[in-house]
Formats: C-alpha cells, sequence, structure tokens
C-alpha cells in the first residue's frame, strides 16, 4: 500500500463514528454526522483515485460533494419542519 | 526521499489528522451546536489534501478536480453549517431569532 491508499483506509475508517452518531444521536445531531461523512466519502474518493493513479475517479469525488450538499439540504427542510 | 515528497507526505498527514481530529470531535461532543463546530476544520484538512495533490501531481486534469472539489466544499460547508444551526433551532423554538428569555438585548422591531 502507498501512502495515498493508507490515507484513504483512514479516511473510510473515520466514517465509522460519524455512522455512529447518526444512529445513537438526535435527528439534528445525525444531520451533522452526515454532513461530515459527506466530505470524509469526497475525500476517500480523491485520494484514493490518487493513490490508484485513474484520475477518471476523482469525478466520482465531485459529483458525491455535491450529491452530498443536496442531500444534507433536504434533511435540513425535514429538520425544519419537526417540532 | 526528496523535498517535494516530503512536502507530499506532510500535507497529506495532516489533512488526515485534522480530519479525524474533526471526526473524534462529533463523536465526542453532545450538542447539536457543539458538534457542528468539529465540522468546520473539515474543511482545513480538505485544503490541506488537495494541496498534496497539486504538490504530487503539479498542474494536471487531477489536480483541477481537486481544486473544484476544495473550492466547492469551501463554500458549501459553512453554508451547511448554518443552515443546520438554523434548522437545530426552528425545530427546537419554532424560531431562529433571539428571543426575550435568551438573555440576550433583542431590538424591539
Amino acid at each position: 500500500m502507498n501512502e495515498w491508499q493508507i490515507a484513504a483506509a483512514v479516511l473510510i475508517a473515520a466514517l465509522v463514528p460519524c455512522g455512529w452518531v447518526c444512529l445513537r444521536a438526535s435527528f439534528a445531531e445525525g444531520v451533522v454526522g452526515v454532513q461530515l461523512a459527506g466530505t470524509l466519502a469526497a475525500l476517500a474518493l480523491l485520494v484514493l483515485a490518487e493513490g490508484e493513479a485513474r484520475q477518471p475517479f476523482a469525478d466520482l469525488a465531485v459529483v458525491l460533494a455535491v450529491l452530498s450538499f443536496a442531500g444534507t439540504l433536504v434533511f435540513l427542510r425535514f429538520l425544519e419542519r419537526q417540532r | 526521499m526528496s523535498g517535494r515528497d516530503a512536502m507530499v507526505f506532510g500535507l497529506l498527514g495532516l489533512g488526515v489528522s485534522i480530519e479525524l481530529v474533526a471526526c473524534l470531535g462529533v463523536a465526542a461532543m453532545h450538542d447539536v451546536y457543539d458538534r457542528l463546530h468539529y465540522v468546520a476544520p473539515s474543511v482545513l484538512g480538505a485544503l490541506l489534501i488537495v494541496a498534496a495533490v497539486w504538490v504530487r501531481e503539479g498542474p494536471s486534469m487531477i489536480s483541477l478536480k481537486a481544486t473544484l472539489l476544495g473550492a466547492f466544499l469551501l463554500i458549501a460547508s459553512p453554508a451547511l453549517a448554518h443552515g443546520t444551526a438554523r434548522a437545530a433551532r426552528l425545530s427546537e423554538r419554532g424560531d431562529w431569532r433571539a428571543q426575550v428569555g435568551d438573555e440576550i438585548e433583542v431590538e424591539e422591531p
């Protein structure tokens, strides 16, 4: 494994605490976990693309970041309506 | 190991470490607003990782995509943090603005 693959593995492992927050905490706190998980996953894909020397894979990271942003906005709308 | 490799290692390690700190902070805090504070450093970590890609590859297509990703995160993450805090306050109190009982000086409209 080169250093980029190790970095990607660490970033993917960092998704576990975010998932734990989503599962165990309140809805609002889970949205925070989803927000951070989106950033971590996008970075993991970018680092993997660099580590595997496959530049087109970096497109996935950009697309995931945009979709994660849109998805979190939808969860925020649900959160606003929840009382 | 050349100087450029050392710089790549440093930037990548620092970026991933900041992401880990952000992740552990989000997991360790007990309130939505406290957790939100730890999302902000993740953008700094992302920018360091983008810088590591730039140092390793120079001007190339993957560097351009990494820059695009970093710029998007730089813009989107604060907006999402603001939106999350606003939505959490709306769901708690029904209004995001400061109320009279909040011990904050409220201007009368």
